[in-house]
């Protein structure tokens, strides 16, 4: 990943773009899928942009608390928080996966915050072996060190959701993780990356990793004709939030995006959920507290063919 | 002092659903996977009564057609087919097996659905040569090492000859797609110009193949492969890993060198309840390598 040329201190001081985006819960709309309108009166969303200089414990801690309560998050006390990290692989010399001190220093927030169970949860796309990367990446000593439930997604028992909304997903319905589909509030927790196959993966794209493996296959390439960031795109959104109003993830994802350098208009798969109204990425519907977005802006290095997706403004 | 397979059948037992299954927990949903494996474990350990409700489950998955797939209720199939072959063919249930197995030979994988240019494009990205039929996790999509290896796997099992052209093509896609520097990942040897890392697993499951199909010790890339687990091994390695390894080694003893030492630590991993990590398809597995039971041991045959 080209992304992690910056090194770890950099990585660190755009943790708070990165991190979160929550959902109060991930069950399918009822109804069909509502749909974002901007407000008249200004921004409706909402992203904090955290400092974080280092990954100390005290100083994540500080960030998550920070990050957290600017965000506009749902409410955690007496409830099962389901945390999808990003975890396709572990390498030993680039940083490619959400960090456990991170996952660790929400852990202990959201205990703090009265959460009744939090639990762990992966699915790997394209290396089934998860014990030996719950291993690599430090998640099994996170998870026995908390007490938190650490969840294989790819093999998990399955729960068929009808899609909600037939223009996102050629799907009719979709095989989620129970752990997934039973969850109350779901927090992405992406790492910042480029990637070699859709420009760059944050906080939506992180939930690739919900599709249980042993029903869709690991690494499935569904339909050899379409471009890898459609397919990803329409197989990735079958359901939307229970709960209007909570359209965050893609401005997560969009105010991220401008942080690496990168414009989420053209982002395939983020222009095409602004298009569907998931959400919104336009800068006059989001605003962004604590930290700005014009002192945080680190341009990632960016694989040639997505060199057009640089922004040109700051 | 009960056995390992006492402990193993015991275990298994334990936790058998009603409906005759397991899942790959306890107390999770029957699936077919898991059930097959834990079904040729208990048959070997002569535990047949179990396995019998086990493989009453497993019939229950069969469509007319011959697929088999997550459970009764997935129609289409999908690459836990292999495991249920493997479990027909142990177990004499004849007609299952003459149905999923021809369901298996006539799989079909992506590659006849690409174009020319996607086949261009994919061997300039990816430098694998994608016009070679092989299987996917799911029918039409691509088809990727593990799945083919694991189908090769069953197919030997159930006495499919090594020259058969599905079993063929099968090897001539793992070889493929070897990493250069030694092993196997999930199949996709580069990504724009950049070799990707081997993993333990795709390459256990690639040399347990090659083997069931009896290709030679000679090939560099069984040596390379055999290279590249045993620094795993000192590195660490997951409990299917080593099971796989050690399935792997039995084909190449002149070459695999710490199979010895592969077994004992497997046989270290079983908790004192006869479980592997609590996983049910982990327990049956490791335990069926253990004891180098005859269902996952292929027809004779080789590939030159």
């Amino acid at each position: 990943m080209s992304g992690a040329r910056l090194t770890r201190r950099e990585f660190g001081r755009l943790l708070g773009a990165s991190a979160l985006a929550t959902w109060p819960g991930a069950g399918p709309a009822e109804g069909g899928a509502p749909q974002y309108r901007p407000a008249a009166e200004g921004p409706t969303l909402r992203v904090a942009l955290v400092p974080c200089p280092d990954y100390g414990p005290e100083t994540l801690a500080a960030a998550v608390r920070e990050g957290w309560r600017s965000s506009r998050p749902p409410e955690v006390r007496g409830k099962r928080v389901v945390l999808k990290p990003n975890m396709v692989d572990v390498s030993a010399d680039r940083p490619i996966h959400t960090d456990p001190r991170l996952l660790e220093a929400l852990v202990l927030l959201l205990g703090d915050l009265g959460a009744r169970e939090i639990v762990l949860a992966e699915g790997t796309s394209h290396n089934r072996d998860s014990e030996d990367l719950f291993r690599r990446s430090g998640y099994e000593a996170l998870a026995r060190r908390r007490g938190v439930r650490l969840v294989d997604l790819n093999y998990d028992d399955i729960r068929r959701v009808p899609c909600a909304d037939p223009r996102a997903t050629l799907l009719k319905e979709i095989a989620l993780p129970e752990t997934i589909a039973s969850a109350e509030v779901l927090v992405s927790v992406p790492k910042m990356k480029t990637h070699k196959l859709a420009g760059i993966t944050l906080s939506m794209k992180n939930m690739f990793g919900v599709l249980p493996g042993m029903v869709y296959g690991w690494r499935s390439w569904a339909r050899p004709r379409r471009p890898a960031s459609w397919s990803w795109a329409t197989t990735r959104w079958p359901w939307t939030p229970r709960r209007p109003g909570s359209w965050d993830a893609l401005a997560v994802d969009a105010t991220a995006a401008r942080v690496m350098g990168v414009d989420p208009a053209h982002v395939d798969y983020l222009a095409m959920a602004h298009r569907i109204k998931l959400g919104s990425l336009r800068r006059e519907d989001i605003a962004v507290t604590v930290g700005r977005l014009d002192r945080a802006r680190t341009d990632f290095a960016l694989d040639p063919e997505y060199a057009l997706l640089r922004a040109r403004e700051g | 002092m009960m056995t390992s397979r006492l402990r193993t059948a015991a275990f298994l037992k334990s936790h058998q659903n009603p409906d005759g299954g397991w899942g790959y927990a306890p107390r999770r949903r029957s699936l077919v996977e898991p059930t097959a494996f834990a079904v040729l474990a208990l048959q070997a350990g002569n535990e047949t009564a179990a396995a019998g409700r086990g493989l009453g489950f497993l019939r229950t998955c069969v469509t007319p057609s011959g697929a088999i797939g997550l459970d009764p209720r997935d129609t289409e199939g999908n690459w836990m087919a292999y495991a249920a072959l493997l479990a027909f063919h142990a177990l004499g249930a004849a007609e299952e097996e003459r149905r999923v197995k021809a369901w298996i030979l006539a799989f079909e994988d992506a590659s006849g659905r690409f174009s020319r240019s996607d086949i261009a494009e994919i061997s300039t990205r990816f430098r694998y040569d994608a016009s070679i039929p092989g299987w996917a996790w799911t029918p039409r999509t691509t088809a990727w090492i593990e799945p083919t290896a694991l189908f090769i796997l069953a197919l030997r099992g159930a006495g499919v000859p090594a020259a058969d052209k599905r079993i063929r093509s099968g090897i001539a896609l793992i070889l493929d797609r070897r990493v250069p520097s030694g092993g196997w990942n999930f199949g996709n040897p580069f990504s724009k110009g950049y070799e990707l890392e081997a993993t333990a697993m795709s390459t256990s499951l690639a040399l347990a193949a090659l083997g069931a199909a009896g290709v030679a010790a000679k090939r560099p890339e069984v040596a390379a492969g055999f290279r590249y687990l045993e620094g795993e091994l000192d590195a660490g390695i997951s409990t299917a890993s080593l099971a796989w390894m050690l399935l792997a080694s039995r084909h190449y003893p002149g070459i695999a060198r710490r199979a010895s030492g592969a077994a004992s630590l497997l046989a270290s991993l079983q908790a004192g309840d006869g479980g592997f990590r609590d996983n049910i398809f982990e327990t049956a597995l490791a335990s069926l390598v253990l004891e180098d039971a005859a269902s996952l041991k292929p027809a004779a045959g080789r590939i030159p």
